[in-house]
């Protein structure tokens, strides 16, 4: 489904990434570590158009979508939830859902507002907000709600839009423990319906309970790939992640 | 029709002081679609549009010349002004729109400069200073709109279809997105919006509308001068907006009846008419200045910490 081949990226001075290469098949889920500053967030970036690589490749579906533009690989269905909460704080969590879904309205949908379909397009939006217990809260403002409760809608709202792959960015920063637990659980029901998931996460157990595959970061270059247990017992990952080496000196 | 143009300007013409409040009647309804055309784009879009005077220029400018040079019919005149006003925005909007945030404000600004600076020197087709004389009144087959009460019935009608459109187009799925791509726009286009299709869309629609206002103005006034397009119409745009409440559809129609009437009890003082032009600034400014001062926190908010 995704393939990325030796990504180079380079802003101002700084070389971000440096020949990242990273494939995922339809229903993978990739965990990605990595300490601060490895280029986690940028490879994100690059992956949903944000910001373009200086040189390398990405395939997404078979089809060449290194210099489309972000929406249109939303188009295709590269869905991304934002490290630092992507969600409309001014509009109602309704509303939040409604821009996801309208986005499949024709001209005249997009102008009129009781168009045909409408209506059930606000019943689609209400069931989804269901799905993550805002039922209660469909008409409060989205910034109203907690750090938890923002992250639920942002990843429900990707599933609504109909992302087929979702890059998760540090999807439980922010998130009180009680919540991550419902996190998780949207993330497995996002997984169990075969989406592809890739999750830039820093606590290793969350990531290895939602990945079959970890890629390891570090100075803008892939340094480890393997099973969350292979990666886990890798001294190199001891030694750049939790700085074993240093400690022991 | 000429029965319902005669009908309803006798039944206006008929009170006491008739021409008066038509007069105001008149300019409540053309500053009504300009001030919506323009709270479509700052307060719906929050794009810090500075040249939407400009698109009311060309508009009033259009008319103007293609009634008295080009003999062109109302019909086309309105619809001309319409076209290119809205036309030459969505230019400026594929350019403008590049910029971020103030610099997009500082490019619509320069746009506005340069139409001014057109408007004043391009003496041969604007007679510059001197402005454009003579505009005369519609005529529309047997129907003259010579007399103000008839020409209000007009004004009534643009007023309603304009209005008509911007509410349905402020309750759309597109305003939906024009406001989250004014609060998000990554997240925005993370949901497949095209956010500069969408802002030069509504950069578009806006200025087609002031083209019309301007086109209305022309045809009133029967005069025009670049004087009547300064910046301190913009601010005073501005103020309607702000003062219904950016992005409200009905705060902005009450803001443009209440700001557009508020200095007219001036006229009933005896103040020197050269100190009832500043009078005029000096009233919207204050009321301006009131309306940040009681809104200040959601005006300007605190900067979020997370």
């Amino acid at each position: 489904m995704l393939q990325v081949s030796e990504l180079y990226l380079q802003i101002g001075d700084a070389n971000i990434l440096n020949g990242v290469t990273l494939n995922a098949d339809s229903g993978d889920a990739v965990g990605i570590i990595g300490p601060n500053g490895s280029g986690k967030t940028s490879l994100f970036n690059c992956l949903s158009g944000f910001v373009f690589p200086k040189s390398g490749t990405i395939r997404f579906k078979d089809h060449d979508i290194t210099a489309l533009p972000p929406f249109s690989r939303a188009e295709r269905g590269i869905g991304r939830v934002f490290q630092s909460f992507g969600i409309f704080r001014e509009m109602t969590v309704l509303e939040n859902l409604m821009v996801a879904l309208e986005s499949r309205a024709s001209i005249w949908g997009t102008f009129l507002p009781w168009s045909k379909g409408s209506r059930s397009l606000r019943e689609e939006a209400k069931g989804y907000a269901a799905q993550v217990g805002l039922s209660e809260k469909v008409q409060h403002k989205a910034g109203s709600l907690s750090g938890g409760q923002m992250r639920l809608l942002e990843i429900i709202r990707a599933l609504a839009f109909g992302s087929e792959l979702f890059l998760l960015d540090e999807p439980t920063a922010g998130v009180s423990p009680k919540m991550k637990e419902e996190v998780a659980n949207l993330i497995s029901h996002v997984q169990s319906l075969g989406k592809t998931t890739l999750i830039i996460e820093h606590d290793i157990n969350f990531v290895q309970s939602f990945s079959k595959r970890v890629i390891v970061l570090d100075q803008g270059k892939v340094i480890l790939e393997g099973t969350p247990d292979e990666v886990r017992s890798n001294e190199r990952l001891q030694e750049i992640y939790f700085g074993k080496r240093a400690h022991n000196n | 029709m000429e029965a319902v143009f005669g009908l309803v300007g006798w039944f206006l013409s008929s009170f006491r002081s008739a021409e008066y409040f038509i007069h105001l009647a008149i300019l409540v309804g053309i500053y009504l679609i300009l001030a919506q055309s323009f709270n479509l784009t700052i307060g719906l879009g929050r794009l810090f549009n500075l040249a939407h005077v400009a698109a009311y220029a060309i508009g009033a400018y259009v008319t103007a010349l293609g009634s008295t040079e080009m003999g062109m019919n109302p019909m086309q005149c309105i619809l001309a002004s319409a076209l290119l006003s809205g036309l030459l925005a969505f230019l400026l909007g594929g350019i403008a729109l590049r910029l971020a945030g103030d610099y997009f404000a500082i490019g619509t600004l320069a746009f506005s400069s340069i139409i001014s600076a057109l408007l004043i020197n391009w003496k041969s087709v604007t007679r510059g200073v001197l402005g454009i004389p003579g505009i005369p009144r519609p005529e529309f087959g047997s129907i003259s709109l010579g007399d103000n009460s008839r020409f209000l019935v007009l004004v009534i009608g643009v007023v309603v279809v304009s209005m008509g459109v911007f509410y349905l187009l402020f309750k759309s799925p597109f305003a939906r997105v024009l406001r989250a791509q004014s609060e998000n726009r990554n997240a925005a286009m993370a949901l497949g919006r095209d956010v500069r299709l969408i802002n030069t869309t509504a950069f578009f629609l806006s200025s087609l509308f002031a083209g019309v206002a301007g086109s209305l103005f022309a045809y009133y006034l029967n005069y025009i001068d670049p004087s009547s397009f300064a910046f301190s119409e913009m601010v005073f745009l501005l103020t309607i907006v702000v003062v219904g409440s950016p992005g409200s559809f009905w705060g902005c129609i009450a803001a443009t009846v209440f700001l557009v009437l508020l200095p007219e009890p001036l006229r009933f003082i005896e103040i020197p008419s050269s100190v009832l032009g500043p009078m005029r600034q000096f009233l919207h400014s204050i009321v301006l200045l009131t309306v940040v001062w009681i809104n200040r926190k959601r005006i300007f908010p605190a900067q979020r910490e997370v």
